[in-house]
């Protein structure tokens, strides 16, 4: 709302930064663990005294120097230049609060600059003692910068006290740091190993050839081993909203950390396999399935740690659209238009609705949904909803879904977003009702399940069940699905909604009466008596009795209109109250 | 619409803004530096091929072997100056950055070409016979396309009366090519860069090509015509640039300001007296002059920014909350980083040497 927002409807830009970002951190990982690597192969190779080695470890170097230095590099600034582009409002919270984090990481890539290059020129031309110790001190700056820019990117996802003390170190040496400083460190290991796979098959000797996918191997099994109880550690320390998104609450986390496991089985089969077996002439083509498996759960792991902190950018602290959490009290009040920087209809007016409404979305939605594009597009996830519905789901949106971030605004603002999303997307009529009376199950289902499931897909998966499991299943939709969240409603609204849901495939059957009478008792009577308000004073009523009393209710109060149903409604009604009030049936 | 509403709030600062400032003023000119040398070697090495002979080719060739190390320091000695604008200006640069978001990105793949082909160019020189020649073409043009983006932003974030047009063109596709000064200001920073990179080339050919006299001789006399006459058209472009300039921000110069006018007049003198040395081609003196001019130079850039954010923002009126601790980690670290790059650097020599 600060900012503006770089809108490209059909393009979303969390996918563009999970691009930049998985293609960078597969090279900057590699970039420090590869200077491990190569004074250690070249330590090999000055031990051995094997020339073959030697020249390997140089070409290597080469290889190194041009993927990491160039590739490596200039993707680490488009990480920069993608976040500040989709997050400017994350972006300056991070630099302000991390600059001299930040400006000391500069200072350490200058030094692994400068000590690559003259590692490399200086490849057999200085004594070994030198160049080893320039190797090292390449691969301490390198691993400096992992230190530093993994406190910041690990702050994002729990910033523990920072949020009550504002204290760079409390930042920094976050709960997920140490787990996750060597949870990267192994895994940059293993990437060198990989890597190192991969240019060893170019080596012409057969026997160092053979010597060195070898040595690589270990190197990639042994990291690979050490980083599975690192990633262990990692998830234990996460916060509990964050550990249950990742064990399974958030279906693209789910889909992430199944890659990630298969991943990981296949590239440890694989690696074993290219240790065991005597490197024959098919490695290269082995080498390049180890290095896509090895992507494999590395780019997992990112997704993951970036999923974790949904609905925020920096846990707890901003929502993914820039929202400061702590702003959102007083936003409500003040409304979100009013104290929004980038837009252009500060009031909203019957005319202006769906203008409104569409900056609305561009400021609090877009951060996510695409429109009509191949990333949580808007129009997908919102064309089973009517406005009505829309409303409601707005209202209660992060408590039903928590990874999503609460609407942030005023009632009007509420009612314009609903306008665009339904109206202004779809062509929907800004009717409230949700539908005919008697449609309450349908009316329910929109506002708490279309969201994910539109009613045609959910109609073939209950196929077959009969009422009665339908609604014992919407007692525990979470043993269904762990992504699904619980449906915590009262039970005839369940009643309501299993009604609608059996009524999918048996379109005769219709609602059951008590859920007829629960939608006629929200229609008719609930704007003034809650339910709890009236037990009290029904207590003992037989189905009788409150149904005779149905037929005049301005005799029992003249403030009471008299109810005009039909006398089959009125039928329903008495059972739905005698079952909530407890009396006799 | 007023823009001044559009400008977003910028966040606290951890230090007092005299430190930001101060390191964004000391490292700006070491980028600019890089960022010169590898314009004018590019330059240099381009033209050096219109001629057949062997000295100029071997101009090339050596030129060559220097550009990967310029590209990879100008983009590190980059990151420190962009990092403290960042911190200074970024609520502003953000914003603008949004506005073109689609060139700004395009900044990361034209660089990567570029560095590629200039490696391809430095690796493979000897094979690639003429295509060479295109090749470090390429490198200067893409270049240069990249610091047409970055003037684009850096006037675009200084202009919040430019930025309304984001409700109608929201896609990232803007540039800010209607600012009458933005052409002036792009070729007046393309003229200063190619000179003070002829100078690099003098000053490269006359210390590290003496084994090779003759070509030693083509570059220095090269590298300092370039700077000479570029840096005497430069007086046109620089005048042409600065009456462009906004009324109210020329005015700094010209007595409106103490601190600018003063920057301007040693700006004038050390213009003038660069050409003296340059023409007469005395590289070191010229090299110590320069030095001083790009900081001097620097400083004018930096009054502008601020003579035109004079309505919109004060960079004094931003709140500071102090951590002593980060800063002093960062000073300590640059200072055993420096030391521990003098360190290698010295090594490399003594190899050299023993060589």
């Amino acid at each position: 709302m600060n900012y503006p927002v770089w809108f490209v409807p059909t393009f979303g830009g969390g996918l563009l930064i999970a691009l930049v970002a998985i293609v960078h951190v597969f090279v900057s990982h590699f970039a420090v663990g590869g200077g491990l690597y190569l004074v250690m192969a070249e330590r090999k190779a000055i031990k051995e005294k094997s020339q073959a080695i030697m020249d390997f470890v140089k070409k290597h170097t080469k290889f190194f120097m041009l993927l990491t230095m160039v590739f490596g590099g200039l993707t680490g600034v488009a990480i920069w230049f993608v976040i500040s582009l989709i997050h400017p409002a994350a972006t300056s919270l991070l630099i302000h609060t991390f600059v001299f984090g930040w400006a000391a990481e500069w200072v350490f890539f200058l030094v692994e600059i400068v000590a690559l290059f003259v590692y490399f020129y200086a490849f057999g031309k200085m004594d070994d003692r030198t160049h080893q110790t320039i190797g090292w001190i390449y691969f301490g700056a390198a691993w400096m910068s992992l230190f530093l820019i993994n406190g910041i990117i690990d702050f994002m996802l729990t910033p523990g006290t920072w949020i009550s003390n504002s204290s760079f170190w409390s930042g920094f040496f976050n709960p997920t740091f140490w787990p996750s400083l060597f949870f990267r460190s192994f895994m940059s290991f293993m990437l060198a190993g990989c890597y190192g796979f991969l240019t060893a098959t170019f080596l012409k000797d057969e026997a160092a050839r053979h010597r060195m996918i070898r040595y690589s191997g270990v190197w990639a099994l042994v990291s690979l081993i050490l980083s599975v109880p690192a990633g262990w550690w990692y998830i234990s320390v996460l916060p509990d909203k964050a550990r249950s998104l990742v064990s399974g609450a958030s279906p693209t986390i789910a889909r992430a950390a199944t890659v990630g496991a298969f991943s990981l089985a296949a590239l440890a089969g694989l690696v074993m396999v290219l240790i065991l077996l005597h490197p024959g002439a098919r490695t290269r083509t082995l080498t390049v399935v180890v290095m896509i498996a090895a992507m494999g759960y590395l780019g997992a792991f990112e997704w993951t740690r970036e999923a974790a902190r949904r609905p925020y950018v920096i846990n707890a602290v901003m929502y993914s659209n820039g929202i400061l959490k702590s702003e959102v009290e007083r936003i409500n009040r003040e409304g979100f238009l009013k104290n929004a920087k980038w837009v252009q209809h500060k009031e909203i007016t019957e005319a202006n609705q769906l203008e409104a409404g569409r900056e609305l979305f561009l400021h609090q939605c877009f951060a996510c949904h695409t429109v009509a594009g191949f990333n949580n597009d808007i129009i997908n996830r919102t064309k089973s909803m009517s406005y009505g519905a829309m409303r409601k789901y707005l209202t209660s949106i992060h408590e039903k879904r928590y990874f999503m971030p609460p609407f942030v605004g005023n009632e009007t603002e509420l009612k314009a977003l609903a306008a665009y999303l339904t109206a202004g997307l779809h062509k929907k009529p800004l009717t409230d009702d949700g539908g005919a009376a008697g449609d309450r199950g349908r009316v329910l289902y929109e506002e708490n399940c279309a969201a994910c499931h539109s009613a045609d897909s959910i109609k073939p998966k209950i196929k077959g069940w009969d009422l009665a499991k339908v609604r014992a299943a919407l007692d525990k939709l979470p043993a269904l699905n762990p992504a699904m969240p619980e449906y915590n409603a009262p039970a005839p609204d369940k009643e309501a909604v299993s009604g609608y849901l059996f009524s999918l495939n048996n379109p005769g059957a219709g609602p059951p009466p008590k859920a007829q009478g629960a939608t006629l008792y929200e229609e008719n009577c609930a704007a003034c008596h809650s339910l709890d308000q009236i037990k009290p004073k029904m207590v003992g009523w037989s189905k009788e009795k409150i149904r005779s009393a149905l037929d005049k209710l301005s005799a029992l109060n003249p403030a009471m209109p008299d109810y005009s149903g039909t006398a089959a409604e009125k039928d329903f009604l008495a059972d739905y109250l005698v079952t909530q009030t407890g009396g006799a049936p | 619409m007023n823009p001044a509403t559009l400008i977003p709030a910028a966040d606290a600062l951890t230090a007092h803004w005299g430190w930001f400032q101060f390191l964004l003023m000391l490292t700006f000119p070491l980028h600019l530096f890089a960022m010169n040398a590898l314009l004018g070697t590019a330059l240099t090495a381009f033209i050096a091929h219109l001629f057949p002979d062997r000295a100029h080719r071997e101009l090339s060739h050596e030129l060559a072997k220097s550009l990967p190390f310029l590209v990879a320091f100008t983009v590190n000695l980059g990151v420190a100056p962009l990092l403290f604008v960042n911190v200074l200006y970024g609520h502003l640069l953000y914003s603008s950055t949004v506005l073109m978001g689609l060139f700004w990105l395009a900044v990361i793949p034209l660089l990567i070409i570029a560095y590629y082909l200039a490696y391809i160019y430095d690796f493979s020189f000897k094979r690639l016979g003429n295509l060479a020649m295109f090749i470090v073409l390429v490198v200067l043009v893409l270049l240069m396309g990249v610091g047409f983006i970055f003037s684009n932003n850096m006037t675009m974030m200084i202009s919040p009366a430019s930025w309304t047009r984001w409700f109608a063109t929201p896609g990232g596709t803007l540039l800010n090519l209607s600012d009458p000064t933005l052409l002036a200001r792009y070729l007046h920073m393309m003229t200063g860069a190619l000179a003070v990179g002829g100078l690099f080339v003098a000053l490269y050919a006359s210390t590290r090509l003496q084994h090779d006299a003759e070509t030693a001789e083509i570059g220095t006399r090269f590298g300092m015509q370039l700077f000479s006459w570029l840096t005497l058209l430069q007086v046109l472009v620089g005048t042409w640039f600065l009456l462009r300039l906004p009324a109210g921000v020329m005015k700094r110069f010209m007595g409106g300001d103490s601190l600018s006018t003063v920057l301007f007049a040693a700006g004038v003198i050390l213009a003038l007296a660069t050409l003296v040395t340059g023409f007469k081609r005395m590289v070191l003196p010229t090299l110590w002059l320069t030095l001083a001019l790009v900081y001097v130079m620097s400083f004018m850039r930096d009054s502008v920014r601020t003579g035109y954010l004079v309505p919109y923002f004060d960079i004094t009126k931003v709140p500071v909350n102090v951590q002593w601790s980060p800063l002093v980690f960062f000073l300590v670290t640059l200072v055993a980083g420096i030391a521990v790059v003098i360190w290698m650097l010295a090594q490399l020599m003594n190899t050299k040497k023993a060589c």
